[in-house]
């Protein structure tokens, strides 16, 4: 039955997306409902598969063979494990309230119905990354995904900059795929498997099975997850990702998508248990592991991207700068191989992270599409659910017990603590800064007096976009307490993680390590107080004030797309416009009009031989008969 | 009569037929045409289907003695190899004459070449004899340049033509070389090619006969299919070509020059194949590197279709040198795909540029909102083109990596480089500057009605069906290009676990990779 279900669940989705794209594509209604029923219902069989747990134990059901050949052999299955139906319930949950919420939020939209299948074809890419269970399988969804999102940060294509938004997503997407798929390639040539399990059994039997390319292999893998889950280097198409749909923000580069990185390092975290080691040549290298550079990765990623966010002024960009300051929080976490942690953080940021941007959009949509937060305000009295949720949302964003992100966020920095000093101020660093950004919108954009007149119109959505949100608003209010982690904890611990009664949940943290729980807490409250008193009543951004240099730095986001530009322009731009001179001046001028030419001319000259008068004719004669003379005597 | 011998007759039959219309009756002489070809195609789809995949060796075989006293007979077969090969010019070839539509002068003349070339395209592949495999690929490239000259597009046409058939014929004359060297050096008194198969089989020939004449092939092959660096003809002459003619020679024509190479040169050459392949290794990425930065520079769309066509081919050609049995498998895979592919999107912008000669990309921008069949095909083909799954060229790339990545590291690195970025960089490039972006007015009429659209749905379609389920293309290769590989390699790829052992485990430097290779030759002796 399991089967049945995963099969449902995988393909409705990509079914409601093909309908919509033959056969219904003029009935917008019609497609929207289509949709709306196809995540619906896909979520409730992910339901019912976690709640018909003794149904399934563990491991690849259904598996067909897709490529069947001497050497390669490639299934296409459902892998079904605690891991798997945490993020298929995650997936479902949020995909589902974003679908209904989408109804109103793109009504009247020209490409209603194409929107929708949009989300249908990224809902079946990201179901098939979650149940995949061997490396190619994961490829070929991982692709699939940054395909649809490709599609729908285009959406409005017709808008330059979300068509230049879309292509750079793509591209920077397929920088990280190369160094994926050549990890692929390595983890397969080392053990000659590409499933999980295979490489999983490989490596534990012999812990050195990848030799000197132990650690080249977690990095190349780590790249993967890079580009993703839009780590640095590779960040800079998430905050421009924003040219797409808000619902599409909230789901695709908000919830899900950007977490698929994560998951897969999660999946996959058992590559980087492998004996750490360098090829000869870079032996040098030895003190840097495979799990020390993802952890910083993820540290410098969460610190940037919080301290860019502070001086953004566009909503979404704010909001997209925090995903990427908690995904780095993620990657930290999978870095210090506590993939746990990082999964108990992504299924609490998926809700609340979700959540912001539906908060968002519905001020975006009741204002005109107004964006710049320094033209709202106010908004508090004339939009109160709203300003509800969004508070709530936020103050689990921040970390304030007993919000859902409170406990995850304290269970990274409490492995940070044991492992790490460096990463665990860092840590405690980015929390102040998360506090501070988030209430710095919060004032701007709810408090205070209205910036334009636009605003004074503004009202609450209809019921469709109020309840996904107030959904979504009770899953990050109690998502801590829900015994999330315990559910993970049977499957990637060894050994339980004693259960225990959720209102002694409530104040686990501060029994367990006091110490952390409330150095939290205190970095949360500086940063509230910093942001309201600079902030609560501000007609425009005081900060930069005193500090023009800094405040530059970071509006334009620490120069690095800039870098990228001149970095590419003397790089691969530069080669292709030489490859482009070479083939059109040497190879085809040079050489091939050279031999055009030189044939062409030994033609001609050999033409004036031919001139028709006896008396030339019989001079050459007489001259050749010489010739052939000297030469015959000479020999 | 063997349904081989009846998808070669049908076009033929229809060009004889095609005589006999009287000028001015275009619809009857595209009846006519329209008809042959689909009977082909339905003649090709039964072979497919009732292709056992099991059974070694050719089926469907039929042998019609022509000159016995050189050994020359019309011997035609298909095995896993080529029968794919086979339905890819059925379906390219019906298509490509489906849309033909946009002639509009001396359409018999055009219509009785284009058959012509139909008709050589599926000899070329069915025949099982040097001679015939030769003739028949002469038989369709005569009327490509015939038409590129009367037909074509463009002021540079006729020197794209010149070019293009100089080269060409250039290529063709070392494959003649070639071919009759082996003839002779074999000595079986017989242009079959199973039958010298057999004889070289007890009695090869020399290392350094070997060596030479495999140089001579591949370099001749490799001209025919634009092997860096003799590329330079392709973009030009697909930009100046009518779109037919386009679609038939980029997808079907080249494919000649990889078929040899894999079905001819491999097998009969081992020795000469080992001392070449790292030589072929090497060129591959100036095919899919540098004619992949070319293509990240072109302005034209047939520019850009045409430099990323030679580098696609460049897969095609890792895949060989790669002498393993995922990486050839991988290469027949990147032919059918690119077959049907490279049809497709010469299709697509032949209809745009029959509409504004010498449209350049960014002079008009919001195509997708204007023609949005057009727009919506083309950026399917062009994400197909950058490898994206769900298409077949993707099943092929990546059984080409996989197969090269053991042999040649450093390369297939670069190469997994070229696919990723570089291709996704060109073709999304292509997307947003000109279907992407505001709409511009450009009055390009968009291809409206079920009929007319079909083609296009067809390639399409069997792209998407092929990639999603390779199963059905890869069911009967595994006899056929175990032929290919030398027995001691065949037996080495059964074995999973040497096959991992001989894999170079540290990735070193590209000479440990060719020692690779000269290691296992000096095993083999």
């Amino acid at each position: 039955m399991t089967e049945l279900l995963m099969c449902l669940i995988l393909f409705l989705p990509l079914l409601s997306a093909v309908l919509i794209t033959l056969v219904l594509k003029r009935a917008a209604g019609t497609c929207g409902k289509l949709a709306i029923a196809a995540a619906v219902a896909s979520f409730g069989f992910g339901v019912l598969v976690f709640a018909f747990e003794s149904q399934w134990h563990g491991g690849v059901l259904l598996s067909v063979p897709w490529i069947e050949l001497p050497g390669l052999s490639v299934g296409f299955g459902f892998l079904v494990d605690h891991l798997s139906v945490l993020m298929l319930l995650v997936v479902g949950a949020v995909g589902s309230a974003i679908h209904i919420y989408s109804y109103e939020y793109m009504r009247g939209d020209a490409g209603f119905s194409r929107y929708f299948a949009g989300l249908g074809l990224f809902m079946f890419s990201m179901y098939g990354i979650v149940v995949s269970g061997n490396l190619i399988q994961l490829f070929i969804f991982w692709e699939l995904v940054g395909l649809s999102s490709y599609v729908l940060i285009g959406f409005w294509y017709e808008r330059g900059a979300a068509a230049d938004a879309a292509k750079k997503a793509l591209i920077t997407n397929r920088i990280g795929d190369f160094g994926f798929l050549v990890g692929i390639l390595m983890l397969w040539g080392l053990t000659g498997t590409v499933d999980y399990d295979g490489i999983k059994n490989a490596l534990s039997e012999n812990p050195g099975v990848l030799g000197g390319l132990s650690t080249l292999t977690g990095l190349l893998i780590f790249c993967g997850a890079v580009g993703k889950s839009a780590q640095f280097p590779l960040h800079v198409w998430l905050p421009d990702a924003m040219e797409g749909p808000t619902p599409v923000s909230a789901l695709i580069h908000a919830a899900t998508m950007v977490a698929a990185g994560v998951y897969m390092l999660c999946r996959l975290s058992f590559v980087f248990l492998a004996t750490p080691a360098w090829p000869e040549a870079l032996s040098w290298l030895s003190a840097v592991t495979a799990p020390l550079v993802i952890a910083w990765v993820g540290g410098v990623t969460a610190l940037l991207a919080a301290l860019i966010a502070t001086q953004q002024d566009d909503i979404k960009r704010i909001l997209a700068y925090s995903t990427l300051s908690q995904l780095g929080y993620m990657v930290m976490a999978v870095g210090m191989i506590a993939p746990i942690a990082a999964m108990y953080h992504l299924t609490m940021h998926a809700f609340f992270k979700a959540l912001l941007f539906m908060g968002a959009g519905s001020v975006i949509h009741a204002i005109a599409r107004e964006q710049d937060i320094w033209k709202m305000g106010g908004l508090r009295k004339r939009m109160p659910l709203t300003f509800l949720v969004f508070l709530a949302a936020t103050l689990a964003l921040c970390g304030v017990p007993p919000f859902s992100g409170f406990y995850s966020k304290d269970e990274i920095l409490l492995v940070a603590y044991g492992q790490s000093p460096g990463l665990f101020v860092l840590g405690m660093f980015v929390a102040f800064l998360t506090a501070f950004y988030m209430f710095r919108l919060i004032m701007v954009v709810f408090y205070g007096k209205a910036r334009s007149a636009v605003v004074d119109k503004a009202h609450e959505g209809s019921i469709t976009m109020t309840w996904p949100m107030v959904f979504l608003a009770v899953l990050s209010v109690v998502g801590g307490l829900i015994g999330v982690k315990h559910y993970l904890g049977a499957e990637l611990a060894h050994g339980s993680v004693g259960e225990s009664q959720w209102y002694l949940a409530v104040f686990a943290p501060f029994v367990h390590a006091p110490f952390i729980a409330l150095i939290g807490l205190a970095a949360v409250v500086l940063g509230y107080i910093s942001a309201r008193t600079m902030y609560l009543g501000a007609a425009s951004d005081p900060f930069p004030a005193g500090r023009a240099l800094l405040a530059r730095v970071l509006r334009r986001k620490l120069y690095v797309d800039e870098v990228y530009d001149r970095l590419n322009a003397v790089t691969q731009e530069a080669a292709a416009v030489f490859a482009d001179w070479f083939d059109r001046w040497i190879i085809a001028g040079v050489c091939v009009r050279g031999a055009h030419g030189t044939t062409e001319l030994t033609g001609r000259m050999l033409r004036l031989m031919q001139s028709g008068s006896l008396r030339a004719y019989s001079f050459w004669f007489g001259f050749g008969l010489v010739i052939v003379i000297l030469i015959s005597k000479s020999l | 009569m063997s349904p081989l011998l009846q998808i070669i007759g049908w076009p033929f039959l229809g060009m004889l037929l095609l005589f006999f219309v009287p000028r001015g009756r275009a619809r009857i002489v595209r009846g006519v045409s329209v008809f042959t070809v689909f009977m082909s195609l339905v003649t090709a789809l039964y072979v497919f289907i009732r292709f056992s995949p099991g059974q070694a060796g050719f089926q469907f075989e039929q042998t019609l003695d022509w000159i016995p006293a050189l050994g020359v007979s019309l011997h035609v077969g298909v095995d896993g190899l080529n029968l794919g090969l086979l339905v890819m010019a059925a379906l390219v070839a019906f298509a490509s004459v489906c849309i033909s539509r946009e002639v509009k002068t001396r359409e018999k003349e055009f219509y009785i070449l284009l058959l012509m070339m139909t008709g050589g395209a599926y000899g070329m592949f069915a025949v099982l004899d040097l001679l015939f495999f030769y003739v028949f690929h002469e038989l369709a490239l005569v009327p490509t340049f015939i038409m590129i000259g009367v037909w074509g597009r463009g002021e540079r046409r006729v020197y794209a033509a010149y070019k293009m058939a100089v080269y060409l014929s250039l290529g063709a004359l070392l494959v003649l070389v070639g071919f009759i060297a082996i003839y002779v050096a074999a000595g079986a008194e017989s242009f079959d090619i199973p039958v010298i198969a057999e004889r070289l089989q007890s009695a090869p020939l020399s290392e350094s006969t070997q060596s030479w004449i495999f140089a001579v092939l591949m370099f001749g092959f490799g001209i025919l299919v634009a092997l860096w660096p003799f590329h330079t003809w392709a973009p030009q002459g697909y930009a100046s070509a009518p779109t037919p003619v386009a679609m038939l020679h980029a997808g079907v024509l080249k494919k000649f020059g990889l078929y040899g190479l894999i079905s001819i040169a491999l097998p009969l050459m081992p020795a000469g194949a080992r001392e070449w392949l790292p030589v072929l290794a090497w060129l591959c990425v100036g095919n899919l590197l540098y004619c992949g930065l070319v293509a990240m520079r072109q302005k034209d769309l047939n520019l850009l279709i045409g430099n990323s066509s030679v580098a696609h081919m460049g897969f095609v050609f890792l895949g060989i040198a790669s002498y393993q049995f995922l990486g050839i498998t991988g290469a027949i895979v990147v032919m059918i795909a690119h077959g049907l592919l490279a049809a497709l999107s010469f299709g697509l912008s032949g209809h745009l540029y029959n509409q504004k000669p010498g449209l350049r990309i960014g002079e008009h921008t919001g195509l997708l909102k204007e023609v949005p069949f057009v727009g919506t095909a083309l950026i399917m083909a062009m994400l197909a083109g950058c490898g994206v799954p769900g298409f077949l060229n993707f099943v092929g790339e990546l059984l080409v990596f996989f197969g090269a990545w053991g042999v040649v590291p450093w390369i297939t690195v670069v190469c997994v480089w070229a696919a990723l970025v570089v291709g996704a960089v060109y073709m999304l490039r292509a997307i947003r500057y000109m279907l992407h972006g505001t709409a511009s007015n450009s009055g390009l009429n968009d291809i409206n009605g079920a009929w007319l659209r079909m083609p296009y749905a067809l390639l399409l379609g069997c792209l998407l069906l092929l990639g999603v389920y390779p199963g059905l293309l890869l069911r009967g290769i595994k006899p056929a290009v175990d032929n290919i590989l030398p027995a001691s390699d065949v037996a080495q790829v059964m074995n999973r676990g040497e096959v991992v052992d001989a894999m170079p485990i540290t990735v070193g430097t590209e000479e440990s990779g060719l020692s690779e290779m000269e290691g296992s030759e000096n095993d083999s002796k």
